[in-house]
């Protein structure tokens, strides 16, 4: 087996991963991990599939975008690139940066410009914008692994210049807090 | 992956319920500085203390920030000083309150505990020093603060050691008119003291505790009140058994935070982790108060009929969320009801709501006593020995803990006002029965033997 990642895309209805999954155990391959969102009304899903070695990636994204087409989904599909070496976030530390202020351009690509300047990961983000000034309508949580080589207190001041400058309130804590709060 | 209601619910406790971690306090055993030269044993505790408390308040404030949770007060509980320094003098005693109060000082803590002794049998020598030590100690420092055990379940109540403790807050007071008496709001008078206590004024660090230990005092009675109001407001037919539950449920939150800032303050300075002291400890700020959750329950204030029984129900819902949350539970761990600190309760106090009778029913199922109570300028001695000794059978009889604060307010009479200050918060004074007149049974003194422990009715 090889392994390939599928994107599915498309505005969300019952029966997409029945259809999805359905196509794939025809073509003979191994849904190995599968995780999806749902965004308003729109379906996202990613799949890491293993597809025998005899199939060619490339017929396998045909026969997705055609069965699939009458279900309103755009498919992508690559080969899993095992080339380059596989970030290990082991050593970090996990915290969470959560914003909340008003609605306006930029947001995100203000406060991710920071995280990524200190090489710091995304592990998830989930952002929330109903427009307005009321603060609680509109909030980013950042989960992220911030490798042990990073200085925490220069990236968190730097964070909290950055957050009042646009506006935001931003509370920066360690993951673990809320595990502990919310979990037995 | 944490979901968003998971960080959102969590975020509110801290900004809008005032969620913190009231006071990481390390407990230091002193007993290895002992000397029989006074100024010997100063020297020790001094460079015992500041060695080990160094980093504390440095070590607070890292751990606070990273877990976005303020370690409000970092404090110092050491053994009871009446053992360590048992061969001294009043004034001796006096110089080494001061020392303790350097020591404090010198590593940025608060409040330094464990000027205390434990005569709940006796007095020995050593314990009548450092009670007659205790009027001047306290006027003289600010940061160290006196605990005396005076009766415990297997011991019975120290009726010489309640009338002695009448007269030694007494003279307290007066060497602190100008502030109210403000020397009395760092004296307790206990029955069944715990060992581990990590709030003040009781905090020291008992005889059979390790070297060094951090305790950690939680509290939380805003996030209570609103977990409540929030129950409510969805659905408003929720019945006391369903509130309880809700209690219980935010004590484990709170209970947990306290464990996690404790242990990692606690190794960071490698010491060993004690206990959480899940406490609902109000301070005098609207929304962190005691007094509000039972509004929140639907009594008009505190004081009022129903209030012991509500308290009861908190109390219990208290306890069980903060055992079931940590392994490592211990001090007081209850509801405190501190008149003048809780800006509700001196409220209802003011309000008529509140009598001293009904706050002493009410220690009944609470974890600590009559606390932070103003009294009129002029209750003689042997009445504050009165309401002592009360207060001690209801700890002694319940196998609990409970205490007293009580400030009598030189110059001030019932419905005036003494204020304290910071922390410490303001109250009306509060009428007392039998202000002035003699008390013959107090006066006798004795033991009051220890409760029987069968026929339990």
């Amino acid at each position: 087996m090889k392994k390939v990642v599928i994107s599915v895309l498309g505005q969300d209805r019952p029966g997409i991963i029945a259809a999805v999954s359905g196509l794939l155990f025809e073509e003979g391959c191994n849904i190995e991990n599968v995780d999806q969102t749902i965004l308003q009304s729109e379906f996202s899903g990613i799949f890491i599939t293993g597809i025998p070695v005899e199939k060619n990636y490339e017929n396998l994204n045909k026969r997705l975008v055609e069965g699939l087409k009458d279900l309103g989904l755009e498919v992508f599909i690559k080969p899993l690139d095992h080339s380059q070496p596989r970030l290990e976030f082991c050593e970090s530390e996990p915290f969470v940066y959560t914003t909340r202020g008003p609605d306006k351009k930029g947001l995100v690509a203000s406060i991710t410009r920071v995280i990524a300047d200190y090489g710091v990961n995304v592990t998830n983000l989930q952002a929330v914008f109903r427009g307005g000034d009321n603060p609680s309508d509109n909030i980013m949580i950042y989960e992220v692994a911030v490798p042990p080589d990073v200085i925490q207190k220069e990236l968190h001041a730097k964070l909290r210049r950055t957050a009042e400058r646009l506006g935001l309130e931003i509370s920066i804590q360690h993951r673990k807090i809320f595990e502990a709060l919310n979990r037995i | 992956m944490l979901n968003e209601r998971e960080i959102l619910s969590t975020l509110e406790m801290l900004k809008n319920e005032n969620l913190d971690v009231r006071t990481v306090t390390l407990g230091i055993n002193l007993f290895d500085c002992a000397s029989d030269d006074p100024q010997r044993f100063q020297d020790n505790i001094r460079r015992k203390i500041t060695g080990l408390a160094r980093d504390l308040v440095a070590v607070c404030d890292q751990v606070g920030e990273k877990y976005g949770i303020p370690v409000v007060n970092k404090r110092i509980s050491v053994g009871p000083i009446a053992v360590a320094a048992a061969p001294f003098q009043p004034d001796d005693m006096v110089a080494i309150a001061a020392t303790l109060n350097d020591a404090a000082a010198a590593v940025k803590v608060d409040f330094i505990g464990g000027f205390s002794a434990l005569v709940q049998k006796g007095i020995a020598p050593g314990d009548r020093a450092l009670i007659e030590a205790i009027p001047r100690a306290l006027t003289a420092t600010e940061r160290v603060c006196a605990s005396i055990n005076v009766a415990s379940t297997r011991a019975g109540i120290n009726m010489d050691a309640v009338v002695l403790m009448g007269r030694i807050i007494k003279e307290a007071a007066a060497l602190t008119a100008d502030s109210d008496g403000l020397a009395c709001a760092k004296l307790c008078v206990f029955a069944n003291i715990p060992q581990d206590i990590p709030f003040m004024a009781g905090a020291y660090l008992g005889v059979g505790e390790a070297d060094t230990v951090i305790n950690v005092g939680v509290s939380g009675p805003g996030v209570v009140k609103k977990a409540l109001d929030r129950a409510l407001e969805s659905n408003p037919a929720l019945d006391l058994g369903n509130l309880s539950e809700i209690i219980k449920k935010t004590s484990y939150k709170v209970t947990r935070v306290g464990e996690l800032i404790g242990r990692e303050v606690a190794d960071i300075l490698n010491i060993r982790f004690g206990v959480v002291d899940l406490s609902l400890a109000p301070t005098p700020n609207v929304g962190d108060s005691v007094g509000e959750i039972f509004q929140s329950l639907g009594l008009k204030g505190i004081g009022v009929p129903g209030t012991t029984a509500a308290l009861a129900l908190i109390n219990d819902a208290v306890k069980k969320g903060g055992a079931f949350a940590s392994s490592n539970v211990g001090g007081l761990s209850g509801a405190f009801v501190p008149v003048s600190e809780d800006l509700n309760i001196s409220r209802a106090a003011e309000d008529g709501l509140l009598s001293l009778e009904k706050l002493e029913a009410i220690t009944s199922v609470c974890s600590v006593g009559l606390d932070m109570v103003a009294l009129p300028g002029d209750t003689s001695a042997e009445t504050l020995a009165g309401i002592i000794a009360d207060e001690m059978a209801i700890g002694v009889i319940n196998k609990k803990t409970t205490a007293t604060r009580t400030i009598p307010v030189p110059g001030k009479t019932a419905g005036q006002y003494a204020h304290f200050g910071g922390l410490l918060g303001q109250s009306v004074i509060m009428p007392v029965n039998n202000e002035k007149s003699e008390n013959l049974f107090i006066r006798r003194g004795g033991l009051i033997p220890a409760p029987t422990h069968s026929l339990n009715n």
